[in-house]
């Protein structure tokens, strides 16, 4: 097998998509399911001329890791669904001070401590509000290892070009699943830069508007000198409580995703175009459904997939798309029904939204989605 | 320092954004003055100089230098600058915190800190009190005192932030007063200058929220007091004296521990990997 | 008193006493039988952030808030802080307000080098034009005239009190309960005093303006060293004036450091290396000392 095709395990492959997007520091605490990535990059980061640390704690993990970036070096961290909970105060920092970072959520059974080595979708809602108060946020959900590479690296990208946080949200199912991954798509995969201030710094204004919504960020050292701060700030970086300069500034900030969703979208669909009753998962899940889908297809029923590849933000247009034809969504996750509430908010009013959850530590078999879709086309 | 001219406090500030917030009376002034003071004697150029802060009274100072500066979450400027020092060791990296920043919420971040070296320097502005939330009790507020959240005094003992740096493993321990500022800022200076984990610990006063509650009288009162009751002997052999109290502490630089530096060995590591992939 | 609630607006920054007067206004009007709401927004206990309570009182109170051009009384412990809330107050409305300036945070608009606080430049007379009832007190002046600039919240709650024409019996066990034991005294001096100020006006007009402060005073050069002081910048902490080796410091009529007896001043820099709101430099004209 040559060095470019490898047999990697889930964790793995999200080291080596990280490193290949440019990271060069990471810092992280132990956590089930999501050591391996830790001690991959403590392998792999000295070799490439980055730094692994391992933090006194999850909380600082993510300090640290915004510190690198600041300083500009492309960071991440990773972790689980308990550390994920501690960093969010700080990921919240991220997002409104307009660092980019990205942190991997491998998520294991909850709430609390739960089944440390069982899978879950449970942090669906967490990824996207887990921090308090309003925030933008992009969580990316693959469902292959090759996928976790390839997203792994994307996150990179858009947390650079966007500024801001890039959640990888995985199950421990496809964490420490081996797959054979092609790592030549690593050659082709193009690395997005942050724009860094390169005026004068007697014009430049850290948090001014700009043609796309982000705002061009100064390195320290190189004559700028600039303000950063968790308090509501202008385009000045001060804090500011004006509510004129609370709503332009809230306003960019909230906005500037909107303004390149084809850049941040991104979906996988099977069959939508006629299905009646679609399937919306992901992660491991949509493996699963993808099976089903095929084998209900067999069976005559005009079933479809939907899976969001990105899921925050959701994608709705290519959902509306995707369910405009259908009677029925059925949204399986491994959990008591969160991607549903999302769901049920975009689906189009011909179509009645139903769930289908499991939160007992076991991944959802092909056939219990097949059973469901027949058991709700005969009611229907 | 700035092409060799005298230390003038107006060339580190972002003048535009004075006068500053603190209180009347308020030390962090002074020590802000000090550290400013060290950091042009040091020769740290200002585009060279990052200057991170947490939460608080403290926390706010950041804002008021013109530097890199980062006003980052409560007790998370440690973690942050362990970050960027990592990430540009060419950057002094300073951490300016209080003493809730830096003992309670962060106190685990401290620790840490001291074990690893990192080549930091630490500045805790010390008042005993958490002011910037109205004045509840913090983990150096002195037994007995009355907080907002103390009504029958305190029933905690201080913490000594010092004794707690050293024994954690950090390459420098200081502690001053602002009564003497040239003082502070020397104490400060060895700190900039030890290649390691250095921190520093400034006894502050909160005259308007903490000394008004305890009637200790005018911030000059506050600074006299604690001066008269300043034992500057050496840390190390304090030995049996009575146990730590706010107002019985010896200052100067207290310890030091000459380890390998953590940056340096991160790099080293990352130098003898090189193009071994 | 009629169905309709009054609205008392009380705006400050912080650490003069928003909080305390609108307290006492609300005990007063509790006593008294009446529905009260008070809403506040506060916690930067920090000087310089704006604090600002709504009370609201009467038969029945629904809105804890009161409406732009709503205020029957606007009272500002802060002149500036007064001018950015005018718009609450009604037309027949009384505006009583400290003529003190205190710049808060939020005013610095500008912040080029060099340009003024963007602190209103409205004299108390201009201002007092446009208003039905107004009334601008020296109130900072009288409570150091009482020995205690502190209590000049107290003044501003007499003139209210005389405003709203209630008896004082009602406000003063009130008031008396809600102030350090220690400064009981001062603070019903100071609320007689605002009270009589009102009652000595049977019309309200304006008060002479306060005296516009120098941004920057020098000395003149003494012993060739000269004191430069930032007067916008000091606060009144006193801290120069303990610690100056000479006693040449004094703080003067508006809580600003003045050198008092140039003669004596050696230019060791001991106030510039205290003053912990960098408002004095010490120029000795390149003849530097040890440090």
């Amino acid at each position: 097998m040559s060095v470019q095709v490898r047999n990697l395990q889930g964790n793995e492959a999200c080291a080596l998509g990280a490193i290949a997007a440019g990271c060069r520091f990471y810092a992280g605490y132990p956590i089930t399911p999501s050591s391996e990535i830790a001690e991959r990059m403590a392998e792999a980061l000295p070799k490439v001329g980055g730094a692994f640390v391992q933090m006194e704690d999850e909380i600082a993990s993510i300090a640290a890791v915004l510190g690198a970036e600041v300083g500009g070096t492309k960071a991440m961290t990773a972790t689980s669904g308990p550390g994920f909970s501690l960093k969010q105060e700080v990921l919240g920092f991220a997002a409104a001070a307009e660092i980019p970072c990205v942190v991997v959520n491998v998520m294991r059974g909850g709430p609390s401590t739960g089944m440390p080595t069982r899978p879950s979708q449970g942090d669906m809602m967490q990824a996207r509000w887990g921090t308090h108060g309003d925030h933008p946020v992009i969580a990316l959900a693959p469902a292959s290892v090759s996928e976790v590479y390839t997203q792994t690296a994307r996150a990179f990208n858009l947390s650079e070009r966007f500024r801001i946080p890039a959640v990888v949200l995985y199950d421990e199912v496809i964490g420490h699943l081996q797959e054979t991954v092609d790592l030549r798509e690593s050659a082709t995969l193009e690395l997005a830069e942050r724009k860094w201030a390169r005026g004068s710094p007697a014009t430049h204004l850290p948090y001014a508007e700009t043609d796309d919504g982000v705002p061009v960020m100064s390195r320290p050292g190189d004559g700028h000198r600039d303000h950063m701060t968790g308090l509501t700030h202008g385009e000045d970086g001060f804090p500011t409580q004006n509510p004129e300069a609370v709503t332009r500034a809230m306003d960019r900030l909230l906005g500037k995703l909107e303004r390149d969703r084809d850049a941040i979208d991104a979906v996988d669909m099977l069959a939508c175009e006629d299905a009646d009753i679609v399937v919306v998962a992901c992660g491991i899940v949509a493996r699963a459904a993808r099976r089903a889908v095929r084998d209900l297809r067999a069976e005559g029923l005009a079933a479809g997939l939907f899976r969001p590849i990105t899921l925050w933000p959701f994608p709705e247009q290519a959902f509306a798309r995707a369910a405009e034809a259908a009677k029925i969504v059925l949204v399986a996750e491994m959990n008591a029904g969160q991607l549903r509430l999302e769901v049920e908010r975009l689906c189009p009013p011909g179509a009645r939204v139903v769930g289908l959850g499991r939160i007992d530590g076991t991944p959802i078999a092909p056939a219990e989605i097949r059973a469901k879709v027949q058991e709700l086309t005969q009611d229907a | 320092m700035l092409d060799g001219r005298p230390f003038d406090i107006l060339d580190y500030l972002r003048r535009d954004l004075m006068p500053h917030f603190l209180c009347p009376g308020c030390g962090h002034g002074i020590a802000l003055r000090a550290l400013l003071w060290a950091v042009h004697e040091t020769g740290i150029a200002k585009d060279r100089l990052a200057v991170i802060s947490g939460i608080g009274c403290a926390g706010r100072l950041a804002a008021y230098i013109d530097a890199n500066t980062f006003h980052v979450p409560h007790g998370r400027a440690l973690p942050f600058a362990t970050g960027l020092k990592i990430a540009r060791p060419d950057l002094a990296v300073v951490v300016l915190t209080g003493d809730g920043d830096c003992l309670a919420i962060g106190g685990n971040h401290l620790i840490h800190a001291c074990r690893r070296n990192l080549d930091l320097t630490c500045v805790m502005l010390n008042n005993e009190v958490y002011g910037m939330t109205g004045g509840q009790v913090s983990p150096t507020t002195g037994a007995g005192r009355l907080t907002t959240t103390t009504p029958q005094g305190n029933r905690e003992p201080a913490f000594d932030a010092c004794g707690l740096a050293e024994a954690a493993g950090a390459g420098l321990v200081g502690r001053e007063l602002t009564l003497h500022p040239p003082t502070l800022k020397n104490v400060i200076k060895e700190g900039l200058a030890h290649p390691g984990f250095s921190f520093i610990e400034v006894m502050s006063d909160c005259t308007e929220i903490f000394g008004r509650k305890n009637e200790m009288g005018s911030s000059g009162e506050m600074i006299l007091s604690q001066a008269s009751a300043m034992r500057p002997t050496s840390y190390g052999s304090r030995g049996a004296t009575a146990p730590f109290h706010p107002n019985a502490f010896p200052t100067g630089v207290l310890a030091r521990n000459e380890r390998p530096e953590y940056g340096a060995h991160l790099r080293a590591a990352s130098a003898s990997d090189d193009g071994h992939d | 008193m009629s169905d309709r609630p009054t609205n008392v607006l009380i705006v400050g920054v912080g650490g003069q006493g928003v909080i305390l007067v609108s307290k006492v206004l609300t005990e007063v009007c509790q006593a008294r039988g009446l529905a009260v709401k008070q809403s506040e927004v506060h916690g930067m206990a920090k000087r310089g952030g704006a604090v600002f309570s709504h009370v609201r009182f009467g038969r029945e109170i629904w809105s804890p808030t009161i409406a732009q051009g709503e205020a029957d009384v606007l009272l500002a412990l802060e002149w500036a802080e007064g001018l950015r809330w005018l718009g609450h107050l009604s037309r027949a409305g009384t505006l009583i307000a400290d003529t003190r300036r205190i710049v808060p945070l939020a005013a610095c608009l500008d912040r080029s080098w060099g340009a003024q606080p963007a602190y209103p430049r409205r004299s108390p007379e201009d201002l007092l034009a446009g208003i039905a009832n107004g009334f601008a007190i020296d109130a900072t002046g009288i409570a150091m005239d009482l020995g205690n600039a502190r209590v000049a919240n107290t003044v501003v709650l007499g003139a209210l009190s005389a405003v709203l024409g209630q008896p004082a019996e009602d406000w003063q066990p009130v008031l008396a309960r809600n102030v350090p034991p220690k400064t009981v005294e001062v603070n019903h001096a100071a609320f007689a005093r605002g009270r009589a100020w009102i009652e000595s006006r049977p019309e309200p007009r304006p008060a002479a303006s306060p005296p516009a402060r120098q941004p920057v005073g020098a000395t003149a050069p003494m012993n060739g060293v000269r004191l430069v002081i930032t007067e916008s910048w000091c606060k009144g902490c006193d801290i120069c004036v303990k610690m100056c080796p000479e006693r040449c410091l004094a703080l003067n009529g508006a809580q600003v450091v003045e050198l008092s007896d140039a003669g004596a001043c050696t230019g060791c820099r001991v106030c510039e290396w205290l003053c912990p709101d960098f408002a004095i430099t010490v120029d000795r004209g390149g003849q530097e000392p040890r440090a």
